[in-house]
């Protein structure tokens, strides 16, 4: 069997069949998107350093050389305006991607990434659409402080129309990337600057990973985990922790929270009686509470506890290192809370 | 605001009571310190006072049921609260009680995540059960969904299995034990139906009573008859003895005692004491000779502690009484206190204040606490000779039969003589059988020369 991951916790390799070979996340996602750009002409990249510097994380290294300035566009330190223009040419019916160099920025642009994009296709009774792709990094990237720390799926869940991808391997990362460009909605795509280093091994041949299909990454019959990004590699951690105990997790990487798959998550809670949910932005009205309801709707006959989640703290993100990894949805939070949820406290 | 009446906690170990009687109905004014209800607890029956003026609004538990400790069995309406509304208020928390009476039968659960909330320090981590945030929900039966309907589906009356979740609460891992008990039954009686090799010990499914631990299955399917549920004592009761009769490793030693001279002493007191009211009973003289004969044996007045043994310093002699059948039958144990340093008035006076007590009103815990010896008599019944069960903590429990006329020898001569017979029962961890003669010996002489009893 080839190793499609190189993280040896994912057991369940991808159903993708054939040689692979071994990149960085950033290098999945850059790949990703020279490959759509090579293929649609429509395609650019811009935002903050992305051609000139090769990126602030190097996630759009070589870029320039190989598309030109005039597709792999520096532009101002202004979310709100580039955002405003990708957004135009989006509707004029080129397919940017919009590289913010932290989530956490794409605030001061809420206007248009949230108010004109996912409206665009509604608001003009079907004349424009808005095939765009906003991605940078997402979650505290450790010890950024405060500001720079969000994890803003759990504001921008909330808006119809979106489409969030929330990838937690270098191979899931790059057939989501791929599929975000070609898809003709607004898809935010959050990376992780703690996994940007992260290797994996991604098939040779090209792939695409469609949207709302979860992974199951472990088997288990106990307890269900569902997470998403950086936390399932916590959830895989606490798994392993777990199952000495003989608590048997399954381990479920959403990968995209919307759409989101639920007929996995339902089908596994049905069998485990028990679900956890990892999700690292606030827990209140979040999309950990969303899937959480959602369980409890689906399976209220099935559930032999209410649904436990674990979330980062209900505070500011803290900049002291420890108190930023207390903070966090980590391996000791997940374990205690599969312990409470299968009565084995 | 009106006032919930509760199931009171009358005694340490009470997990649920029983309302015997309600002596007030709805609409009825009541006063503060008045007697509403008698309560059966595990140990006795006793009387639920009302803490506040005002007028029964509604009676949630009907006499005869039994209800966790904590659950509202009445609401008292106080002054200008207007009873309709105060008793439609308390419909629905009613509605809830009304489903109990089978489930009290799993115990409290300690909800041991409240604890654990407490350690982690982590306010996202839903590690907390989630029921005590909020403050404790309704007292009804508690089921996860998924074992609610395996239950269904199986057949299996889900108030008879014991919860171990939070507070109770009835989960899946509970039914699959009970299912797999059920159906290992179902295996062993179809192996031998009706033959004595069916006999199993536990329960079909960890029916949850606090009876003994062991009942055995019917020997055979023809026998027909009823089934009378358990009351607390008796529970109570079959724990405790069987307790005690398999942990203690119990012998007897049985002496006669010669009674002439007592009871004529018995009868000349009683003769000059009739006018006040005393009337000294042959147990009164019991209690007070096992209770001066602690003095040189001390070890029958003691408790086995595993790594030692506890010498008592008080001397207080528990009185076994058997209560009246429409008290729901069964015994207590009373206790009269520093026994040995009470003259015979006062032990009679003890003895006969606690009857009366037990068998109309109940006895408290106090008045059940702290035996470190105990005398149980038949010899009313004319029983000439038994054995009993020690009451643990206790070391030794004294079986006292009738004093009766009959032939007896004296100095070479056949003559009538009035004898008793005593059985000491004793947990050989604590005292040996030459120690048991010596005490035997002691009561023997108090016994025979009845003067030392009294100075």
């Amino acid at each position: 069997m080839s190793a499609v991951m190189s993280n040896p916790l994912f057991r369940e390799p991808l159903s993708i069949a054939g040689a692979t070979r071994e990149i960085e996340f950033r290098d999945a996602v850059r790949e990703a998107m020279c490959e759509e750009m090579r293929r649609d002409k429509r395609v650019y990249l811009l935002g903050e350093e992305v051609a000139q510097y090769d990126g602030a994380y190097k996630v759009s290294k070589g870029m320039l050389a190989e598309f030109g300035a005039g597709r792999v566009v520096d532009t101002p330190i202004s979310e709100s305006g580039f955002s405003g223009m990708a957004i135009g040419s989006a509707m004029l019916g080129l397919r940017p991607i919009v590289e913010f160099m932290s989530w956490s920025f794409a605030l001061v642009a809420a206007d248009p990434i949230l108010n004109n994009a996912p409206k665009m296709l509604y608001m003009s009774g079907g004349q424009f659409g808005c095939p765009i792709v906003f991605r940078g990094n997402d979650g505290a990237g450790g010890q950024l402080g405060s500001t720079h720390s969000w994890s803003v799926e759990g504001l921008f869940s909330n808006v119809p129309g979106v489409k969030i991808v929330i990838p937690s391997t270098p191979a899931d990362a790059k057939g989501l990337m791929k599929t975000a460009i070609r898809d003709d909605d607004p898809v935010f795509f959050m990376e992780s600057e703690r996994l940007l280093s992260m290797k994996g091994h991604v098939p040779e041949a090209e792939y695409l990973i469609p949207f709302g299909h979860a992974a199951i990454r472990r088997a288990g019959k106990d307890c269900t985990l569902c997470s998403w990004g950086r936390p399932v590699h916590f959830c895989m951690e606490a798994a392993e922790i777990l199952a000495k105990e003989g608590i048997d997790c399954e381990v479920i990487d959403l990968r995209t929270i919307r759409p989101l798959d639920l007929p996995t998550v339902i089908a596994s809670v049905r069998k485990t009686s028990a679900a956890v949910v990892v999700d690292q932005s606030w827990s209140f009205a979040s999309p950990g509470s969303e899937l959480a309801a959602q369980i409890h709707r689906h399976c209220f006959d099935d559930l032999d506890n209410f649904v436990h989640r674990v979330h980062s703290d209900d505070v500011p993100t803290p900049y002291a290192v420890a108190l930023e990894q207390e903070y966090l949805p980590n391996v000791r939070k997940i374990c205690e809370a599969v312990r409470s949820a299968t009565y084995r406290a | 605001m009106p006032i919930e009446l509760t199931m009171p906690r009358l005694s340490d170990t009470m997990e649920a009571g029983t309302v015997v009687r309600w002596n007030v109905k709805e609409g009825d004014a009541v006063k503060s310190g008045a007697v509403v209800a008698d309560i059966e607890t595990d140990k006795a029956t006793m009387e639920m006072p009302c803490f506040d003026d005002g007028r029964i609004a509604v009676i949630l538990v009907e006499s005869g049921k039994q209800v966790k400790v904590g659950t509202p069995i009445a609401v008292v309406a106080l002054e200008g609260e207007d009873l309709a509304s105060v008793k439609a208020n308390a419909r629905h928390a009613g509605a809830a009680v009304a489903g109990v009476s089978g489930a009290v039968a799993a115990p409290a659960v300690v909800p041991v995540a409240a604890v654990q909330s407490t350690v982690v320090a982590s306010v996202q981590t839903e590690t907390s059960h989630g029921m005590e945030e909020f403050g404790a929900t309704t007292a009804r039966m508690r089921v996860s969904p998924v074992a609610r309907r395996m239950a269904e589906d199986a057949g299996i009356d889900v108030s008879k299995v014991v919860g171990t979740g939070p507070a109770g609460r009835v989960i899946k891992r509970d039914v699959e034990l009970a299912l797999a008990q059920a159906q290992s039954n179902r295996a062993s009686s179809t192996v031998a139906p009706g033959a004595s090799a069916t006999i199993v010990t536990g329960s079909a499914m960890r029916v949850s009573t606090n009876a003994a631990p062991t009942s055995f299955a019917p020997l055979a399917l023809t026998l027909r008859g009823r089934d009378v549920a358990l009351s607390n004592m008796r529970q109570t009761i079959a724990r405790r003895l069987v307790e005690s009769k398999t942990t203690i490793p119990h012998y007897q030693v049985t002496m006669k005692f010669s009674m002439d001279a007592l009871l004529a002493m018995r009868k000349s007191f009683n003769e000059k004491l009739a006018a006040s009211g005393i009337k000294l009973s042959v147990n009164d003289f019991l209690v007070r000779a096992c209770a001066l004969a602690m003095a040189e044996h001390p070890y029958f007045n003691a408790s086995f502690a595993g790594d030692s043994i506890r010498i008592h310093e008080q001397v207080n002699i528990g009185v076994a009484i058997s209560l009246p059948q429409e008290r729901g039958g069964g015994l207590v144990v009373g206790v009269i206190t520093d026994a040995d340093h009470k003259s015979l008035r006062q032990l009679s006076s003890d003895a006969r204040t606690l009857a009366e007590k037990a068998r109309t009103k109940g006895l408290s815990m106090q008045e059940m606490s702290d035996a470190t010896f105990t005398i149980s008599n038949l010899g009313m019944f004319g029983v000439e000779h038994f054995t009993a069960i020690i009451n643990p903590p206790n070391s030794a429990i004294l079986a006292c039969g009738a004093a009766i006329e009959q032939p007896v020898v004296r100095k070479g001569v056949l003559c009538v003589g009035t004898e008793m017979q005593v059985t000491l029962s004793l947990d050989h961890r604590v005292i040996d059988g030459a120690m048991a003669a010596e005490y035997l010996r002691t009561l023997k002489e108090f016994i025979e020369e009845p003067e030392t009893l009294v100075v």
